[in-house]
């Protein structure tokens, strides 16, 4: 089930990494006809673990990889080799009938191809191109390498993130790519309704870096106002203290807390049993907090380790107090809040069966919201595409195929 | 204003697109992203100033509700009138205001609209095809809607938090309000899902924007792989979150002469890490990577301990491994790169105006992205209340001294 806000608009991706594949998603979901193009040689297999085939399924390892599930869910997929003269026209082809066309090649590669934005627009006038480069396409790091967390680097992100006394940290998994990925994709919508009303297609350049940089403001203005280089806080807050990462009880277990006021400070040093702690004027306001954070954390952390996350989240959301158990994804998937919001959708993949997938954060009224449907499998796109679209007889198709130009299963 | 460096000929993509903008904190990049688009962006905020102005930093730690650097990056290019909107008359202004945009983005806790008589049913009984994007914790409805959020909660629930530090200490938080500033890019391509759903069938619609369904957005690949073999992704400080020992390493920060690097192998060709290190002993551990992580940690340790980071990364990079320099805020500042491509800019604020901030999320060739400065308090009351409601000069007056307006 998808939203209808993009119907019949029609996105050809070629992409590689996490941000391109991301964009994608969320066009699909939205209810555009998104068709990955992939080169008939196939694809790595080096993903973490794989679900079997069902019964009577046929058991292609290729269609059941996590990352390609995860990274191309509700698109269709046409297997075509692009450096091939012939494979080239038939891309060409259907950028005629195509409404947007996104890549995150390097730079070289895209010229290299000759599918590049000045010469789509010869063949569609009011095309929509979208580039994903790492920093862009101009400027001195224009053809470095990068993945996500070498740009996560660059940004100020990984030196921001960490304990003071520790190394330099990586958020989660990284951040840039779902960020530019999205970033992206509303570009990429607000271009197609700018087409809509003017008849006039664009290229669009996403550079992850600079998308991710929107959030190192803070960091960069302290630089020029105070000569202030802010280094890593860990789990503190500049407004608010305490702030942490807290102890609970068992193995690996920990609740976090954000003391926002006075008052809530107060009724926090009342719950740990504490209320001659409440009355300390050493901790009565936020900078009295801040300086004797430590010696705070040892008080709360005392009372939560008597606690599960549970029932310290509990009693402090019972006193009006932000704090939220660490949860482990296995965790968050079952948890109250996220099955009310049916964050998770099942889709039934049709060599795996049903798998939920993670959907974008917004719900609404008109169901402009939902996950498209499951990770093409291989080539799943190849017919309809040279038959439905381009008209190809059945000889010249079987002719693509005996050339390796289409193929219905990797290659390599 | 200030355009990007490219001809533009045509008008920016939200042109036309009126934006009342209610949120606070961090929330506000989504109407900071709009407006970059070109939409008319009117932040309707107290008359004391939305509490975003009280975020530093300061310039020599001085407070001033218009130099707050958060309230100069987030609101850039947004319109400002101050309305007491825990008054009657202001609420009536409020809901007037509306009632001339296309989006209203908001972010109180669940449920105060209502209160404030603002609520989604109540503006579109007369304007019937509104936008509404709804911001929170939490969500607008549920057990948990009426919990206390904040970053490092939301990132807890979320199943965010756990994945991130180093596997003997506490989970660490990322930098600042990483998730409610994505939670708002969500807010944000939401407005124009709305936006196009609206060109097309004439409908408004109400969008409700979780910042814990955000986090686990921004989780990715573990979730997924989660779902297919059930392992449960843990904390693996700088390393990939996927540890079969076959994985690709490194993908990892570690200590070089003066500083860090991000040090990542080539997927295709592992060997080319052994032609930057050579002789050191590295090739063996590569048919288990992820396997040997420590030992190839303690290898290149070595190595890097002589070199600056700038040199490791140019002598990477020439091999084509995409190996980066952990850059701080100065040297971000002082990056050729970014000053090439104009982005970061100075948008002339007349109380900061040697300011440099960052510019434009995506660069287009025909429509501007627009960077204009962060507005003072009520700087458009006047101007807004005329020519949107007619309410002239004599009236303005009074509704300011019942403190109404600022």
């Amino acid at each position: 089930m998808s939203a209808q806000a993009l119907n019949k608009i029609r996105v050809l991706e070629l992409t590689t990494a996490v941000a391109g594949p991301v964009a994608g998603c969320v066009l699909a979901d939205m209810g555009a006809e998104v068709i990955k193009i992939e080169s008939p040689g196939g694809r790595s297999l080096k993903s973490p673990g794989a679900p079997p085939p069902i019964e009577g399924a046929p058991d292609h390892p290729y269609n059941r990889t996590a990352f390609f599930n995860e990274l191309h869910r509700g698109k269709k997929l046409l297997s075509l080799d692009l450096k091939h003269e012939d494979g080239k026209n038939i891309f060409l082809r259907l950028v005629e009938t195509a409404d947007v066309v996104m890549e995150n090649f390097s730079p070289k590669i895209v010229g290299r191809l000759g599918i590049d934005y000045a010469e789509l627009k010869k063949i569609k006038n009011d095309i929509i191109c979208v580039s994903m480069p790492a920093f862009g396409k101009s400027g001195p790091y224009e053809s470095r390498a990068s993945y996500g967390p070498g740009i996560d680097a660059m940004s100020g992100l990984s030196h921001l993130t960490g304990f003071p006394d520790g190394n330099p940290g990586k958020p989660a998994q990284f951040y840039c790519d779902q960020n530019a990925g999205l970033t992206a994709a509303l570009t990429v919508m607000g271009a197609v309704r700018h087409r809509n009303r003017t008849g006039q297609g664009q290229y669009i350049e996403l550079a992850m870096l600079e998308g991710e940089m929107q959030l190192i403001a803070p960091a960069l203005m302290d630089v020029m106002m105070n000569s202030r280089s802010t280094n890593r806080t860990g789990n503190r807050h500049d407004r608010f203290a305490p702030q942490g990462v807290y102890k609970c009880k068992g193995e690996n277990e920990w609740v976090a807390i954000t003391v926002r006021t006075d008052l809530e400070w107060q009724s926090l040093a009342n719950l740990i049993g504490k209320p001659e702690v409440a009355k300390d004027n050493r901790f009565i306001d936020l900078d009295g907090r801040q300086m004797h954070h430590e010696d705070i954390d040892k008080l709360v952390e005392n009372w939560t380790q008597t606690l599960t996350p549970q029932e310290a989240e509990t009693v402090m959301q019972g006193a009006g107090i932000p704090a939220g158990a660490l949860l482990n994804l296995n965790e968050a998937f079952t948890h109250p809040q996220f099955q009310h919001r049916n964050t998770l959708v099942h889709v039934e993949h049709p060599e795996m069966g049903t798998f939920p997938h993670t959907r974008t954060a917004w719900r609404s009224k008109n169901k402009n919201e939902g996950v498209a449907g499951p990770a093409p499998t291989f080539g799943n796109a190849n017919k309809y595409v040279l038959s439905d679209l381009l008209n190809f007889s059945q000889e010249e198709q079987q002719k693509l195929k005996d050339l390796g130009i289409v193929s219905d299963a990797p290659l390599s | 204003m200030t355009e990007q460096a490219h001809e533009t000929k045509s008008p920016a993509i939200l042109e036309g697109i009126r934006v009342v903008d209610l949120t606070t904190g961090s929330f506000n990049y989504a109407g900071r992203l709009l407006a970059g688009l070109g939409a008319e962006v009117i932040k309707i905020e107290s008359t004391e100033g939305d509490p975003l102005r009280h975020w530093g930093p300061f310039r020599d730690d001085k407070k001033d509700i218009e130099t707050g650097g958060r309230h100069l990056h987030l609101d850039a290019g947004k319109r400002s009138i101050g309305i007491d909107l825990d008054s009657l008359e202001g609420q009536t202004l409020a809901k007037n205001i509306i009632g001339n945009c296309d989006v209203v983005l908001e972010s109180f806790e669940p449920g105060y609209l209502e209160t404030a008589g603002l609520s989604f049913e109540s503006l579109t009984s007369s304007h019937t095809d509104l936008i509404m994007v709804s911001m929170s914790h939490f969500g607008q409805s549920g057990p948990y809607k009426d919990y206390h959020g904040s970053e490092i909660v939301d990132v807890a629930i979320g199943g965010y938090l756990r994945l991130t530090g180093e596997p003997d200490r506490e989970p660490v938080k990322p930098y600042d309000d990483l998730v409610i500033q994505h939670t708002a890019l969500h807010a944000a391509t939401a407005a124009v899902v709305g936006i196009m759903h609206r060109d097309n069938t004439g409908e408004g619609d109400w969008f409700d924007v979780a910042a814990i369904d955000a986090a686990l957005f921004l989780i990715g690949g573990p979730t997924q792989s989660y779902f297919f073999n059930g392992k449960v992704a843990q904390r693996n400080g700088n390393r990939l979150l996927f540890t079969e020992p076959q994985y690709l390493y490194p993908s990892t920060i570690r200590p070089c002469l003066d500083g860090y690097v991000h040090a990542h192998g080539n997927n295709r060709n592992q060997d080319l890490l052994a032609v930057l290190m050579p002789d050191i002993g590295l090739e063996p551990l590569f048919d288990t990577p992820m396997g040997n992580a420590d030992k190839i940690d303690e290898l290149m340790d070595l190595w890097l301990s002589t070199r600056d980071k700038f040199e490791v990364v140019r002598l990477a990079q020439e091999l084509r491994l995409p190996f980066t320099e952990v850059l701080t805020p100065e040297e971000i500042l002082r990056d050729p790169h970014l000053e090439e491509r104009g982005f970061l800019v100075n948008l002339e604020h007349p109380l900061e105006p040697n300011l440099l901030q960052p510019g434009h999320a995506a660069l287009m060739s025909e429509t501007p992205w627009i960077n204009r400065r962060a507005p003072l308090i009520g700087e458009h009351t006047d101007e807004i209340l005329q020519t949107l409601l007619g309410i002239d000069e004599e009236e303005r007056a009074e509704l300011r001294d019942k403190g109404v307006i600022e």
